[in-house]
C-alpha cells in the first residue's frame, strides 16, 4: 500500500515524517500537558472553577465580544478588501501596508493606544462622553480592541478571493439585466463565501486568544469586564496551576467546537454546490 | 437599422482606441468586426453592449438611442470568450439568470430553458454545474443564457477562442443555426479570418481603432482598398507596379487593371497579387499567364491540398516587390499550387522557374513608395533611417528608396536621374526647404514629404487644399495616410479676411461639402475648422497650438510656391505632405 502518488517535488516521506514531528512537538504535546494538568483536578474541584460565577461571566464577555468583533469585521473587512482589490488611487499601497500594523504592534501597545483616545477624557472619549456612551473599561471597549486585533484576518483573507472575482462575470450579470444589488447578492457573494467565513474564523480565533490589548482598555471588573485570559492569569498568579489549566481547557473545548462547526458548514456549503466536484 | 454607430470614438490615456466608427447593421444581420488584437473590435463591442462608455458619438439599438443607457437595460445578449458562466450556478439556473431577474414564473421560465436547451443541443444538462461540461458545452450553455431573454442583439466576442478546431468549427455551425433560425442581429468580434469568412454576412475589419473596410467576405477578398486589408485577409503578395493608358505594367507583362482610375497620368501604383493567381513554368515560353520575372524556388512545403512556394525573384527583374504579410524576411513571392498545377510541373527548392501573374488587383491607395531625395547619398541615407518614416514604410509595408540630386534647390538646375518621380519623395526639412521643395515640384515630383529630424508620430493631421484641383487628390493622401497613422484628422477650413462681413456662409458650406466628400469618397472621418487669414501664416499658428501634429497640404498653382509657404516649411518642426495636381 503507498500513499504516494508521482509529483513534482520529490521527498514525500520526509516532510510527512517533519509535519508529524512538528505538529507534535509544538501543538499536540503541550496541548496535552494541558488537559493532563487539568485532568488531575478533582471532578468536583474542576466543576466549582470552571462554573464559578466569575468564570461563567468572562466566559460570556470572551466568547461574545469575540463572535461580535469577528462579525464586525466580516462586513468591513469585506469592504475594505473591496476597496483595495477593486479601487486604483493614491496611498492605496499605504492603506494596504496598514492593514497589517496590527499584526506586527505588540498587543498592549495596542490597548494602551485605544486607552488614551477612548479614555473619558481621550481625544474620542470626552465628546462620547455627553451622549452617555462609555468605550473604555466596558464590554464596548472589549470589542472594539479586539475588532482592531484581529481585522488583517479577515481582510487578508477576503482580498485574494476578491481578486478572483472575475469582472466578466459581473458584466455577464449586467447584459443579463441584473442591478448591481442583485448581482452582488446572486454572483459575487456566493463566489467569495468560503473566504468570508475562513476570515471569520481566523479572526474569531484570534479575538478569542487575545489578552494584551484587552487588560488596558477594559478596566478588568470581575463579572462585567473580565475576559476568560485574564481570569487565566489571575489564577496564575495565585499560583493556581490546576485552576488556570482547568478554565484553559474549557477555552480550548469551545473553540474546538466553533472552529469545527464553520468548517463543517462551509464543507457542507461546498458540497451544495459541487456535488461531483472534479 | 438594428444597430447603428454614429461617429463612435473612445480614448485611454490619450489614445483612441475607437476612432471615429460609424457603421450601420442590418435586421438579422451576422456582422462580424475581425482585426489583430488592439485594434479596438473588443472595446468597440462592450460599447454596444453598454459595459464601455463612449467618449463621442451616438449609439443606437433598432433606432432607439443608447449611447447613455446602462448594459441592464439595453436588450442585448453577450457571449464572452472565457465563458463568464456562473460556476456556483447549474446550467438550468444559468439560463434562468436573465428570466429569474425579470421575475417570471417557474413555469415559463421552465419552458423557456427546454426551448433554449434544444437550441444549443444541451438537453438533459440542467443540472449539471459548468465545471462539469467540456469547453464546447460551457460556451453553449453562455449562448443559451445570452438569449435567453430575448435580446434584439445577440453579441459574441471572440467566442471560440478558447477552444480546439475540430469543436471550434462544431459550435461555428450550431451559432450560425440559432442565429438563422432566430434571426437576430449578431455582432461577431473575432481575429481568426477564416471564421470571419466562415460565418459572416459581412465583415467589418478594424485596425489600430479606425474601421477601415467593409463588405461580403468575397468582394473583400478580391477587392480590398488598402494595404492592411488585402495582407490581412489571406496572404497577399505586394508589388510596385506602373499605370499606364494600356494597362498595369508589371515586370514583363501588362495585365488589364480590374478597375478604371480617374488619374489618367502615368503612375506608380501598388498591385496585390493572390498567391493563387501566381503560375509558375519551367520557361518565360511555357507560361500561360503574363511574365512577371524569373526567379528561383527558395522553399517548397506540401500542405496536403495545396503547396506553398515561396519565390525568390532574380536579381535584376524589373517587378519590385514589396515586403510580403511576414516581417523582416527578405521580399519573396508566396505561391500556393492545386494538386492539379503540382502534377503539372513539379517543382523543389533550389530550382529556377518563370513567374507569371494570372490576375491582379491594385491598390486605390496614393501611396506606392518613398523616395529619400538629399544631395548627397550620405544624406539620404540617414533620411531613410529617420524614426517616422521607417515607421510609415513599415506600417505601409513599402520600401524607401533613395535618390540622390546634387543640383537640388539650384535655380535652374537639372534632374541628375533620367527617371521620373514615382511615389513619394522625401526632402529633409532644413533651410531652403521650401525652395527644394519647389524646385522637385515643377521637375515632376507629385506627392512630397518634407520631414523634420526625430518627428513625433502624429496625433493629429491638418488637411488643407489650395486649389479645388488638388482636393481628390489631397483627400485620398489623407484617407491613405489616416489609414497608418492612429491620429485625428482636422480639415482646416481657412477664408480670407477676419471672419466678419459677408464671406461666412459660403465657408461653412465648403466645410461641410469637405466632410461629406471625405466621408463617401474615401471613407475617411474628420473634424472641420473654420479660421480666418492668410492661408500660411493660419497653418504655422494652427500647427503652434499643440505638439505631434502633421500637415497635408494639396497645391496647383506653384507661382511664388517657396515665398508663400518658407515660414511653414523652413520652420522644420513639422512633417508636411504637399500634393500638387492640375496645371502647374
Amino acid at each position: 500500500m503507498s500513499f504516494r502518488k508521482p509529483s513534482v517535488l520529490p521527498g514525500f516521506g520526509l516532510t510527512l515524517g517533519f509535519t508529524t514531528f512538528f505538529l507534535s512537538a509544538i501543538v499536540l504535546l503541550p496541548l496535552a500537558a494541558l488537559v493532563l494538568e487539568a485532568a488531575s483536578m478533582h471532578w468536583s474541584d474542576f466543576l466549582h472553577v470552571v462554573l464559578s460565577p466569575r468564570a461563567l461571566g468572562s466566559y460570556r464577555l470572551s466568547f461574545g465580544a469575540s463572535f461580535l468583533a469577528a462579525s464586525i469585521n466580516l462586513v468591513f473587512g469585506f469592504i475594505i478588501a473591496w476597496t483595495l482589490v477593486r479601487y486604483e488611487f493614491p496611498g492605496r499601497k499605504v492603506i494596504d501596508a496598514l492593514i497589517d500594523m496590527p499584526f506586527a504592534l505588540p498587543t498592549a501597545v495596542s490597548g494602551i493606544a485605544l486607552t488614551t483616545v477612548f479614555a473619558q477624557n481621550g481625544w474620542i472619549g470626552r465628546y462620547l462622553e455627553p451622549l452617555g456612551i462609555k468605550v473604555a473599561y466596558t464590554w464596548i471597549g472589549v470589542t472594539l480592541a479586539l475588532t482592531l486585533i484581529s481585522m488583517p484576518f479577515a481582510v487578508r483573507s477576503v482580498q485574494p478571493a476578491l481578486l478572483e472575482v472575475q469582472r466578466d462575470l459581473e458584466e455577464a450579470a449586467e447584459t443579463l439585466g441584473a442591478g448591481r444589488l442583485y448581482a452582488f447578492r446572486r454572483i459575487i457573494l456566493p463566489t467569495v463565501l468560503p473566504a468570508l467565513l475562513t476570515g471569520f474564523t481566523l479572526a474569531f480565533a484570534r479575538a478569542v486568544g487575545e489578552y494584551g490589548s484587552v487588560i488596558f482598555i477594559a478596566g478588568n471588573l470581575p463579572m462585567k469586564t473580565e475576559i476568560t485570559p485574564l481570569l487565566i492569569v489571575i489564577h496564575l498568579e495565585e499560583f493556581d496551576y490546576k485552576g488556570a489549566a482547568a478554565l484553559g481547557v474549557v477555552m480550548l473545548v469551545i473553540s474546538f467546537v466553533v472552529l469545527l462547526t464553520i468548517n463543517l458548514l462551509q464543507a457542507w456549503g461546498r458540497r451544495q454546490h459541487v456535488p461531483e466536484a472534479r | 437599422m438594428s444597430i447603428t454607430l454614429d461617429q463612435v470614438t473612445k480614448h485611454y490615456a490619450g489614445v483612441p482606441v475607437v476612432n471615429d466608427i460609424s457603421l450601420d447593421i442590418g435586421d438579422g444581420e451576422f456582422f462580424v468586426l475581425l482585426g489583430p488584437s488592439g485594434s479596438g473590435k473588443s472595446t468597440l463591442l462592450r460599447a454596444i453592449a453598454g459595459l464601455s462608455t463612449v467618449d463621442h458619438g451616438r449609439i443606437a439599438l433598432h433606432g432607439r438611442d443608447v449611447t447613455h443607457l446602462a448594459a441592464r437595460k439595453r436588450g442585448v445578449g453577450l457571449v464572452f470568450q472565457n465563458y463568464a458562466l456562473f460556476r456556483h450556478m447549474t446550467v438550468a439556473e444559468n439560463i434562468e439568470f436573465a428570466l429569474r431577474v425579470r421575475r417570471m414564473r417557474a413555469k415559463r421560465r421552465r419552458e423557456r430553458r427546454q426551448e433554449l436547451l434544444r437550441l444549443v443541443a444541451l438537453e438533459g444538462m440542467d443540472d449539471r454545474l459548468p465545471t462539469q461540461l467540456s469547453g464546447g458545452q460551457q460556451q453553449r450553455v453562455a449562448v443559451a443564457r445570452a438569449l435567453a431573454h430575448k435580446p434584439e442583439v445577440l453579441l459574441l466576442d471572440e467566442p471560440f477562442g478558447a477552444l480546439d478546431a475540430k469543436i471550434r468549427e462544431e459550435l461555428r455551425r450550431t451559432i450560425r443555426q440559432v442565429q438563422r433560425e432566430l434571426g437576430i442581429t449578431t455582432v461577431l468580434v473575432t481575429h481568426d479570418q477564416e471564421e470571419a469568412f466562415a460565418m459572416a454576412d459581412r465583415i467589418g475589419i478594424m485596425n489600430q481603432g479606425r474601421l477601415l473596410e467593409m463588405g461580403a467576405p468575397p468582394e473583400l477578398y478580391s477587392r480590398p482598398a488598402t494595404r492592411f486589408v488585402a495582407t490581412f485577409l489571406g496572404a497577399a503578395n505586394l508589388i510596385l507596379a506602373l499605370r499606364t493608358p494600356d494597362g498595369i505594367q508589371v515586370g514583363g507583362a501588362t495585365l488589364a487593371a480590374n478597375e478604371r482610375s480617374s488619374d489618367t497620368r502615368e503612375h506608380e501604383v501598388v498591385a496585390v497579387v493572390r498567391p493563387e493567381e501566381i503560375e509558375v513554368a519551367a520557361s518565360r515560353e511555357a507560361l500561360s499567364a503574363g511574365f512577371l520575372a524569373h526567379g528561383v524556388v527558395d522553399e517548397a512545403v506540401f500542405t496536403g491540398a495545396v503547396e506553398r512556394l515561396r519565390v525568390r525573384l532574380a536579381n535584376g527583374a524589373s517587378a519590385q516587390l514589396l515586403a510580403g504579410t511576414e516581417d523582416g524576411v527578405t521580399p519573396a513571392l508566396q505561391v500556393t499550387r492545386s494538386q492539379y498545377e503540382q502534377r503539372a510541373f513539379a517543382v523543389r527548392a533550389g530550382e529556377p522557374v518563370a513567374v507569371g501573374v494570372r490576375r491582379l488587383h491594385v491598390l486605390p491607395t496614393p501611396l506606392s513608395s518613398f523616395t529619400c531625395c538629399a544631395t548627397s547619398s550620405a544624406l539620404a541615407e540617414a533620411l531613410s533611417q529617420e524614426p517616422l518614416l521607417t515607421e510609415l514604410a513599415a506600417r505601409m509595408k513599402t520600401r524607401i528608396a533613395l535618390r540622390i540630386e546634387p543640383q537640388l534647390g539650384a535655380a535652374d538646375a537639372r534632374c541628375a536621374g533620367p527617371e521620373a518621380f514615382v511615389g513619394t519623395t522625401v526632402i529633409a526639412s532644413q533651410t531652403e526647404c521650401a525652395q527644394r521643395a519647389e524646385w522637385l515640384l515643377r521637375r515632376g515630383a507629385k506627392d512630397l514629404l518634407v520631414l523634420p529630424e526625430h518627428a513625433a508620430t502624429p496625433q493629429r493631421v491638418l488637411i488643407h487644399w489650395l486649389g479645388e484641383a488638388a482636393r481628390g487628390a489631397t483627400l485620398g493622401m489623407s484617407a491613405s495616410v489616416l489609414r497608418h497613422v492612429p491620429a485625428e484628422a482636422v480639415y482646416v477650413g481657412i477664408l480670407p479676411g477676419d471672419g466678419e462681413g459677408k464671406s461666412r456662409p459660403p465657408g461653412m458650406r465648403e466645410l461641410l461639402d469637405a466632410r461629406s466628400e471625405a466621408q463617401a469618397a474615401h471613407g475617411l472621418e474628420m473634424r472641420t475648422e473654420l479660421r480666418f487669414g492668410d492661408v500660411a501664416q493660419e497653418l504655422v499658428r494652427r500647427l503652434g497650438e499643440s505638439p505631434a501634429q502633421m500637415l497635408i497640404i494639396g497645391v496647383t498653382d506653384l507661382t511664388r510656391f517657396a515665398e508663400r509657404f518658407r515660414a511653414l516649411l523652413d520652420a522644420g518642426q513639422w512633417p508636411v505632405f504637399i500634393v500638387q495636381r492640375g496645371a502647374p
